[in-house]
């Protein structure tokens, strides 16, 4: 097991480097000069400075000259700058902001929180919801209880997110008022008692919370349907049946720990994926996430919030897969005999 | 699943094989038999073969389930037509990308514009619109109104007739973009609708609003001598007896104070009469008696003119300097001259053909001009209608059509006799679908969207497969150190997060000077790369498991080549996983470029696709009041997935043999 989990980690960190250098190309391909840019503000408040001069020292300041390798391997912090220190990734240097004029992991901090929660309720809610459900379907399979959910689970992931969104906002916002159409907080919400804000908070990510709970029941449903439904089509359920098994122990024992192989890697793979889901949920209810932080990043040309963010992105596909692996190799045994 | 309406075939049957027929018939037949039994199937006498009686081929099989299950049927059919409806409804409603009208922004689904009501019909006196309403005064002195009459922000139905206005007591009405100005019988100025720029009633005279006069406020006037009455962009003009009263909102009217006193000196030096005043949508213009006008010389000075006998003309006010002008008209960016003998100035920017002019027979000439926003009509000496400018509606379609007065809506023109009986309307019906926020078409922009979306879609698709059959195949085939590789690289193709990174590649190409179909096409193929590896690895999986199977190594003992192994024996086998996957993959990709789209990342405004319709629907103000702006892209995006992914989920239970035995 331990050999398995490094082999997949080194593998991992390799595909790291590969996705990490594939990203900082694109980057690159943004016609963009820091130094440059510098340079020239600096030359035109004083003209007596030597443009090449200023330039030289900022492409230096900012680790900006050599060559493309070198620049890379200087931005992940494995490379020297010109004075001789290490301050790349690799030591928590994220680069800085233009927008907010602040390093941008500092930027990034109050985001991180809000998109974690938000995500966190939101696959806890989905997995009370689908798991359940799933089993019911898999087990009345064909019934037509079965039937009416198979159709609205196609409806459900045939949806994109952004019109199921819509219609949630135009029916529990606008037309029940339930909750607020968009925003973290109620305006001069700062002077109330901590309690308040808290249900104020509560109340504004209620909606986001529930379409992207809604967003993923379809596709979940049917996974889990279809990994339980296999599951039960085994021998080994024909056996504990014929055993003269209660037909709860059957399915909750048996057939639910074979079910529940693929269903681990939905669960991890879609915590993941749901990264992704969360930048179109907050950007169209305006949440203080790192969705929403990319989104202005890429529209405003924020060019080192947008590198830092991606790099963040597949950091969390990577180790997603990383944990999908090692789930794999303990909730399956012949995993690691395989491999 | 097999046909159990089997029936053994009778000798007679037997008799009738189409082998028995004569030569020269069986060469006429047989192409029109294969053209049939490509629609039918194979004839009865064909399919009755005795050597293989009870004998169907899995495809058939498959087809049969597949249209036994009417959901399945039904989505097919939405989706047939869906596509029908994007792919042959751009030849009937063509789209210009850059179109936009403010003046007609925000209407709701609605296809009376045309529509004169009944009554009106023998017996009209004037018709007049500005800009999505249009008002009509009978001869028995009736107001009428037909068109869009709301405005969902302000809550304003504009067809609700204030207190003053009763059957039968309106001489002269005149319509604007938000606001009604109505003289009634007894000489009483009645204005409604939006009044906060002052366009009626009593208004702060701040710095940029000229109020309406105190003698139309609140005193009566001579109906026996009101010879003009006009409203246009938040602004209204009177003209009685020869002089003008103008008044509205002079943000809106640039030139109106300027013009008000131009006018009243002009008049007061020589004694003379206002005759006409036209206000387009930001200036107005004024026509004296004597044959001059004056107007804002930004224009007049800048803009080019056209002339219907002399072409272009480049100094527009030397040009009129000897000319007597009889008529005066203005559509939104234009205005247009009557010359005393015909001919015809337009001045302005002329984005619709309004310079258009047309050329009459020798012997006539127009005598008359009426505008909407954005054509031109006029009348002739011989009583022939002619009108020029924007045809959308085919409002600027009259070629010399006989009648004797031409009134002209916003995007209207109405023919009648001199009695004020009907003769023609042509013009714009309304909007189907509504429109959105720039006054474009909804409907025409949900088929042209339609189209770019299936196509990103399609494509997309197709790129993807393309990949991931060369490479799963490639993997599955050869094992060892091929598939090692190829497998590592859909690991790391799969491990890149899709929507970040699918936004940062359409961000770099922003700063890139390529065209927008260069765009759309890279769109696409980024799409297509970043979605192939699922596809691939299953490809991977089957080939492997059919390479071990018997018939594979029969193939090879009898000698088969490899390639004909792998294209002919290999790939039938696995085609069917790939076409339920590619279907499913279609209401991805839709999905994903509409989301992309959505966020501003994808295919970009003005170029219109169902995700991007949408990206202006996310604030409140828009789902509450102008809900036709995203109920219909999003209700014709999620019919698009919804049968697709119905479509695909039925292939793959139908070509499953697994799923099948199991019910």
């Amino acid at each position: 097991m331990t050999k398995y989990i490094f082999k997949r980690i080194l593998y991992i960190v390799i595909v790291f480097f590969i996705l990490s250098f594939l990203i900082f190309m694109i980057y690159n391909l943004l016609p963009v000069d820091k130094a440059a840019e510098k340079a020239r503000e600096e030359v035109t408040a004083d003209r007596n400075l030597d443009y090449d001069a200023r330039y030289t020292y900022w492409q230096e300041r900012y680790g900006l000259n050599g060559s493309k390798f070198e620049r890379y391997l200087r931005w992940l912090g494995l490379y020297p700058y010109a004075d001789g220190s290490f301050h790349g990734l690799l030591q928590g240097n994220l680069g800085t902001s233009t927008k907010y004029a602040k390093p941008v992991a500092e930027v990034l901090a109050e985001p991180m929180k809000n998109t974690v929660l938000l995500n966190l309720c939101a696959t806890l809610l989905a997995l009370g919801i689908t798991i359940p459900l799933g089993i019911f379907c898999a087990v009345r399979r064909g019934s037509r209880r079965d039937t009416a959910v198979q159709v609205g689970t196609i409806v459900g992931y045939s949806l994109p997110m952004f019109i199921i969104a819509i219609v949630f906002i135009w029916l529990f916002a606008v037309k029940l008022g339930w909750f607020p159409v968009s925003g973290m907080n109620t305006a001069g919400s700062a002077s109330w008692s901590p309690m308040r804000q808290f249900f104020d908070r509560l109340r504004h990510l209620a909606l986001p919370l529930i379409v992207m709970t809604f967003c993923s029941l379809g596709g979940m449903t049917r996974y889990v349907r279809a990994s339980m439904s296999e599951a039960l089509s085994m021998d080994c359920i024909r056996t504990a049946r014929a055993k003269g098994l209660h037909e709860r122990r059957v399915i909750y024992s048996h057939a639910w720990r074979n079910a529940l192989i693929p269903i681990v890697t939905l669960v991890i793979g879609w915590f993941l994926g749901i990264f992704a889901g969360s930048l179109m949920v907050e950007n169209i209810f305006a949440l203080n996430g790192i969705g929403k932080v990319y989104f202005d990043a890429l529209s405003g040309s924020d060019n080192e919030v947008v590198l830092a963010l991606q790099m963040f992105y597949i950091l969390i596909s990577l180790a997603g897969n990383l944990l999908i692996d090692i789930a794999y190799g303990f909730v399956d045994p012949r995993v690691r005999v395989d491999r | 699943m097999l046909d159990h309406n089997h029936k053994e075939p009778t000798n007679e049957e037997f008799a009738d094989t189409p082998r028995k027929k004569g030569g020269f018939l069986r060469a006429v037949t047989t192409p029109f038999g294969w053209l049939l039994r490509m629609v039918l199937g194979p004839s009865k006498s064909l399919t009755e073969d005795p050597a293989s009686p009870k004998w169907e081929s899995p495809s058939r099989l498959a087809l049969g389930s597949f249209f036994r299950r009417k959901l399945a049927v039904a989505a097919l059919a939405v989706l047939l037509a869906l596509f029908l409806f994007v792919f042959v409804g751009p030849l009937f409603l063509p789209m210009d990308v850059n179109y936009t009208d403010a003046l007609q922004a925000n209407i709701a689904p609605n296809y009376a514009m045309l529509s004169l009501p009944r009554a009106l019909k023998g017996q009209i006196r004037d018709i007049n619109g500005y800009a999505n309403f249009t008002v009509g005064v009978s001869n028995d002195n009736r107001l009428f109104m037909w068109g869009y009459t709301k405005d969902l922000i302000t809550g304003l139905d504009y067809s609700d007739f204030p207190a003053e206005i009763r059957d039968g007591n309106v001489c002269a009405a005149s319509a604007g973009y938000d606001h009604i100005i109505a003289i009634t019988t007894d000489g009483k100025v009645v204005g409604w609708g939006n009044n906060s720029r002052g366009q009626y009633g009593a208004a702060d005279a701040s710095d940029d609003l000229l109020p309406m006069p105190d003698a139309l406020l609140h005193g009566t006037v001579d109906i026996s001598k009101i010879e003009q009455l006009t409203c246009g962009y938040q602004a209204s003009a009177l003209i009685l007896d020869g002089k003008l009263y103008l008044w509205g909102n002079s943000a809106a009217l640039l030139n109106m104070d300027e013009l008000l006193e131009a006018a009243d000196t002009y008049t007061a030096q020589n004694n003379i009469r206002v005759k006409k005043i036209a206000l387009s949508n930001y200036y107005a213009a004024v026509l004296f008696e004597d044959g001059t006008m004056t107007g804002s010389n930004l224009i007049f000075n800048r803009e080019s003119a056209v002339s219907s006998k002399n072409g272009k003309i480049k100094n527009f006010k030397n040009y009129l300097a000897d000319k007597e002008i009889i008529d005066i008209a203005a559509t939104d960016n234009c205005f247009a001259f009557l010359l005393s003998d015909g001919e015809i100035l337009v001045n302005g920017a002329a984005k619709y053909g309004e310079d258009e002019i047309p050329v009459i027979g020798d012997g006539e000439k127009f005598v008359s001009l009426t505008a909407g926003t954005r054509h031109f009509a006029a009348l002739t000496d011989g009583g022939k209608a002619w009108s020029w400018g924007h045809n959308d509606g085919g409002q600027a379609s009259l070629d010399g059509v006989a009648a004797d007065r031409i009134f002209a809506g916003a995007k209207q023109t109405y023919l009648t006799d001199a009695g004020g009986k009907l003769i023609k309307k042509v013009g714009f019906r309304g909007y189907l679908f509504g429109t959105d926020s720039r006054g474009r078409d909804i409907l025409t922009r949900i088929v042209h969207g339609g189209k770019m979306t299936m196509t990103v879609g399609a494509v997309a698709v197709i790129v993807s497969s393309f990949i991931a059959i060369i490479i799963g195949c490639l993997a599955g085939y050869f094992g060892g150190w091929v598939d090692l590789l190829l497998m590592r690289l859909t690991e790391i193709f799969s491990a890149i997060p899709f929507l970040p990174f699918a936004m940062l590649l359409s961000f770099v190409l922003r700063y890139y000077p390529i065209g927008e179909t260069m765009r759309i096409f890279i769109i696409m193929l980024i799409l297509g790369l970043l979605s192939w590896t699922s596809l691939a690895r299953i490809i991977r999986g089957q080939v492997l498991s059919e390479r071990e199977k018997e018939f594979v190594l029969a193939a090879k003992s009898m000698g088969v080549r490899e390639r004909k192994i792998a294209f002919r024996h290999i790939l039938p086998n696995i085609i069917s996983v790939i076409l339920v996957s590619m279907t499913l993959d279609f209401a991805g990709c839709l999905l994903t470029e509409s989301s992309l789209s959505y966020l501003g990342f994808g295919v970009q405004q003005p170029q219109p696709t169902w995700g991007n319709m949408l990206s202006g629907a996310n604030n409140s103000i828009v789902i509450q009041n102008y809900s036709w702006q995203w109920i219909f892209p999003a209700l014709f995006l999620s019919i698009a997935t919804i049968s697709i992914n119905i479509i695909g989920d039925t292939l793959r239970d139908v070509l499953d043999p697994k799923s099948n035995r199991e019910k």
